[in-house]
């Protein structure tokens, strides 16, 4: 194969797996196709799930895999994936960068399409330096600390930080502005626009959410993903040379590859058109200190060659001998900023006191400490849930939660028989549960109470029952009491007053969303009495529920439940 | 504030009128001819009233059977359906739960009204509720979705751009949020399913026009039994069937456990809204007298619960 071939075989492979990755991230969402058979059965047990496996490059991801397996102590679904990944990496280097990840590949395109540096400039742009070792201390830094139990890979793991970027920043953007568009249109009284409108939403919903999905701090994530493509202007694939902790853990199991550089001597013109177009700032001249550790394989040296003297060979003589070029400050300051980040992370107090009241965690969610182990901050939850409702923390579980999934019961609810959030997971940090669990254990996700002063039949201000009309269990957990209370003119009126019956209430929070005062309602959820934590309860005879008592048991619990030793801590 | 509520009224009549002007040729094939004729008049009382029960006595009778047979009993679907009608079925959706919970219209006998109506010509069947829960989840759980997958009825998402200012004239409500394709349609055919309710005591014909509007639904409670009739002197079906099949005794309206519900096997077809809801009422033994919207309903002429006004049927199966 010649290496102009090569080329383009990796330009095939990117634009592929961009488009999968941008299919599988627009498909996860409510299947709106699904539809349950009625007649079969009258009564449907069965689960809506995802048509595609949307979590399929989280699975493909050696980073995700091995921190979650160094914090939570588990093998992640799918997981064998990660390792025919860094297989193939231990024998080629970093395909991975050059091939498939669909971030490098936006990298790659927003650094070739009208390059902002020319010439000599690219050159020098394009020369190695000792910042790329930045990217093995912020690995270092990842991997320390997800072993002293402080997850948080998916902050800069590419493939987590493409995902919410997308999911959560610039989808939402581009599906508001469209709809910005098409209420114009449609506020228009010319029926044929009313109806161009319509079909606008009907076209764009399947692609930007049905219900114009936007997310709290979805700005910053915008911002912060604009900052990351404009680097590229500076530096080609800044990003992947220099802080990429998923491309510095594929260069340290590069160290083996047998695929290297050669060149040919008497042929080349020391033109420098491959030191130019090397988009790893390898340096690509294999007698010059070639660093197979930072070529990302994208073949332009050997392809662009004009006299044809690169090339890349399969021998066992490649292989290089030394490792990757981390540097003994990157070494050190990933182990102390490891250790230290952890530890900081619980200053907050969030993960051994009961956290914040309004940090409602989806239905599933292992228990806290657990719980931050394993969550990637993606945004796979975010972006499947139908009803909007779970949102990237910003303060509310403190800095070791920031961006973890909460919910937010004014921007929308958590439907009483949906399941998506914990089926899209790539984790596990939301369990897999089916409708059947979720309403028969129950999983609760916090509780429910009346703010009497702003209830309007409790202040006096008229009837209403509506969280006790759209409280979706049976019995219901918000019921009504015929009583008598003063009204605003000294007269008595009888109005039905609610209660919540907290042994019966499941925290979705449809009660509050729906409640007619808006912004602060009513009626407020908080997450007191979710079933995941044992400490967080109010009731006596609640033990932290359905977790306990199996079905969602978390990997500490099983210990529990084994008779083994636990930590103390966990029980306070 | 008011200044500009005003002149989008204004602005929409003008453009009403236009409208007719121009003639509903224009879209008729696609979104169907606007009812041009005001929505909001008053309903007439109807002569020739009628209500019709229908009961499912035989063990594993079909319920597409009953249904037809309802209808024949009031002379057949082409009394309420025309060739070429676009026609909007209006069941309660509003929950997405599955159909033993009974929470939503019977799958079965929604899809048995589709049917009858396609069979009696109709161009187009539309199936349409702005729904409570999310209307994706809804549709899919009711078995609303498969329906309109089975018979080739279209499934009408609620979405912005279909929602409307109009101008209600009700006593309470004036100027509200419409749901256009309910009042786009030709012909219109309410399906609710009978249920409690906490406020309004009973959800039957009159109250799933709830489902036909948008804007600030969780303020109506604050006067429900003067919505509902403010809103069911504007939508004005050809014919309402209370779907008492399966029916919430308990719960309400959301219900949410088998033993929420009590099978009842039967079915009210009535031309007259107020009958419709009178004989519904009939089912929880609840006298119609004592249900606000029904007796307010009666009161703005809406129709009559006086039933032995009207010409009663049995169907029996």
């Amino acid at each position: 194969m010649k290496a102009k071939h090569l080329v383009w075989l990796r330009r095939i492979s990117q634009a592929l797996f961009l488009v999968l990755f941008l299919f599988l991230l627009v498909e996860t969402r409510f299947p709106d196709s699904i539809y349950l058979e009625y007649s079969l059965a009258v009564t449907t047990e069965q689960d809506i799930r995802l048509h595609y496996p949307s979590t399929f490059f989280f699975q493909l991801n050696p980073l995700i895999w091995l921190t979650s397996l160094l914090s939570g102590h588990i093998w992640i679904k799918g997981f064998f994936w990660a390792v025919g990944v860094i297989l193939l990496t231990l024998l080629l280097g970093r395909f991975f960068c050059g091939f498939v990840c669909p971030l490098g590949t936006l990298h790659h395109m927003a650094g070739r399409i009208r390059p902002a540096l020319k010439g000599k400039k690219m050159i020098e742009a394009n020369r190695k330096r000792g910042s790329q070792k930045i990217k093995y201390f912020l690995l270092l830094t990842l991997l320390i600390s997800s072993l002293m139990g402080l997850n948080f890979t998916g902050l800069l793991d590419p493939i987590s930080l493409f995902f919410r970027s997308l999911a959560l920043a610039v989808f939402p953007a581009l599906g508001n502005g469209i709809k910005a568009i098409c209420d114009v249109i449609a506020r228009s009284d010319i029926k044929p626009l009313n109806l161009l409108s319509y079909g606008a939403e009907v076209l764009v919903s399947p692609v930007f959410g049905y219900g114009y999905q936007s997310f709290k701090t979805g700005w910053f994530i915008g911002v912060l993903f604009l900052v990351i493509l404009f680097l590229n202007r500076i530096r080609p694939r800044f990003w992947c040379r220099t802080l990429c902790p998923l491309g510095a853990l594929l260069a340290i199991f590069s160290r083996f590859s047998i695929l290297g550089l050669e060149k040919n001597n008497e042929t080349c013109t020391d033109c420098k058109l491959c030191e130019r177009d090397c988009q790893g700032a390898a340096s690509p001249h294999p007698d010059q200190g070639w660093d197979h550790t930072e070529c990302l394989l994208c073949f332009n040296c050997s392809g662009g060659c004009p006299e044809n003297a690169l090339s890349f060979r399969f021998k066992w003589s490649h292989l290089p001998s030394r490792g990757p070029d981390m540097g003994r400050r990157a070494v050190l300051g990933g182990l102390m900023a490891g250790i230290s980040l952890p530890l900081l992370g619980r200053l907050d107090g969030n993960i051994h006191a009961v956290s914040d009241p309004r940090l409602i965690r989806p239905p599933g969610a292992l228990e806290e400490k657990n719980f931050l182990e394993l969550c990637q901050r993606c945004g796979l939850c975010m972006k499947v849930c139908p009803t909007n409702v779970i949102n990237p923390a910003l303060t509310e579980g403190g800095m070791a939660a920031f961006w973890t999934p909460n919910l937010i019961m004014t921007l929308g609810y958590c439907e009483y028989s949906c399941i998506l959030c914990g089926s899209v997971c790539p984790t596990g940090a939301i369990k897999e549960i089916s409708s059947k669990e979720k309403i028969e254990q129950p999983v609760r996700i916090g509780s429910a109470y009346i703010v009497r002063g702003r209830c309007l039949p409790w202040s006096g201000n008229g009837p209403c029952i509506v969280c006790e009309e759209h409280c979706p269990t049976s019995p219901k957990a918000i019921y009504l009491r015929n009583e008598v209370v003063p009204r605003s003119d000294g007269k008595e009126s009888e109005v039905l007053l609610p209660y919540v019956d907290l042994k019966r209430c499941v925290g979705c929070g449809i009660c509050e969303y729906k409640c007619p005062v808006k912004g602060r309602p009513a009626v407020l959820v908080i997450a007191a009495g979710e079933s995941r934590s044992v400490r967080n309860q109010i009731l006596l005879d609640m033990q932290g529920g359905s977790y306990a008592q199996g079905g969602l048991a978390s990997p500490r619990r099983e210990r529990v439940e084994q008779g083994k030793p636990f930590h103390r801590l966990d029980r306070r | 504030m008011e200044e500009t509520m005003d002149q989008s009224i204004t602005r929409r009549e003008a453009i009403r009128k236009g409208l007719i002007i121009s003639g509903s040729v224009l879209l008729a094939g696609t979104l169907g001819r606007p009812d041009l004729k005001s929505p909001v008049a008053l309903a007439e009382q109807k002569k020739g009233g009628f209500v019709v029960e229908g009961v499912g006595k035989a063990e594993g009778y079909s319920v597409a059977e009953l249904t037809k047979r309802v209808f024949d009993a009031a002379g057949g679907m082409q009394q309420f359906v025309s060739k070429g009608d676009v026609v909007v079925v209006k069941p309660n959706i509003s929950w997405a739960r599955a159909p033993n919970l009974a929470a939503t219209t019977n799958p079965e006998v929604l899809e048995a009204v589709i049917k009858l109506a396609f069979n009696a010509g109709a161009k187009k069947v539309r199936i349409v509720d702005n729904t409570i829960h999310d209307a994706r989840r809804c549709f899919a759980l009711s078995g609303a979705g498969m329906v309109a997958k089975k018979t080739g009825a279209d499934l009408i998402y609620p979405r912005s751009s279909l929602m409307r200012d109009m101008k209600i004239q009700g006593h309470r409500l004036d100027v509200w949020p419409v749901f256009t394709p309910v009042i786009e349609a030709d012909k219109v055919i309410n399906i609710p399913v009978a249920k409690v309710h906490t406020l309004s005591k009973l959800t039957l014909g009159m109250k799933n026009w709830i489902g036909g509007v948008g804007g600030r639904r969780n303020a109506l409670h604050q006067d429900i039994h003067q919505t509902i009739v403010d809103l069911a002197q504007f939508f004005k079906p050809s014919v309402t069937l209370i779907d008492a099949i399966r029916v919430m005794v308990k719960n309400g309206p959301s219900g949410g456990s088998e033993s929420d519900v009590a099978v009842m096997n039967r079915l009210i077809l009535s031309n007259d809204p107020v009958a419709a809801d009178a004989k519904g009422a009939g089912l929880f033994q609840i006298p119609p007298q004592s249900i606000g919207f029904i007796l307010l309903a009666e009161k703005r002429g809406l129709g009559t619960s006086d039933l032995t006004k009207l010409n009663q049927q049995q169907v029996i199966l």
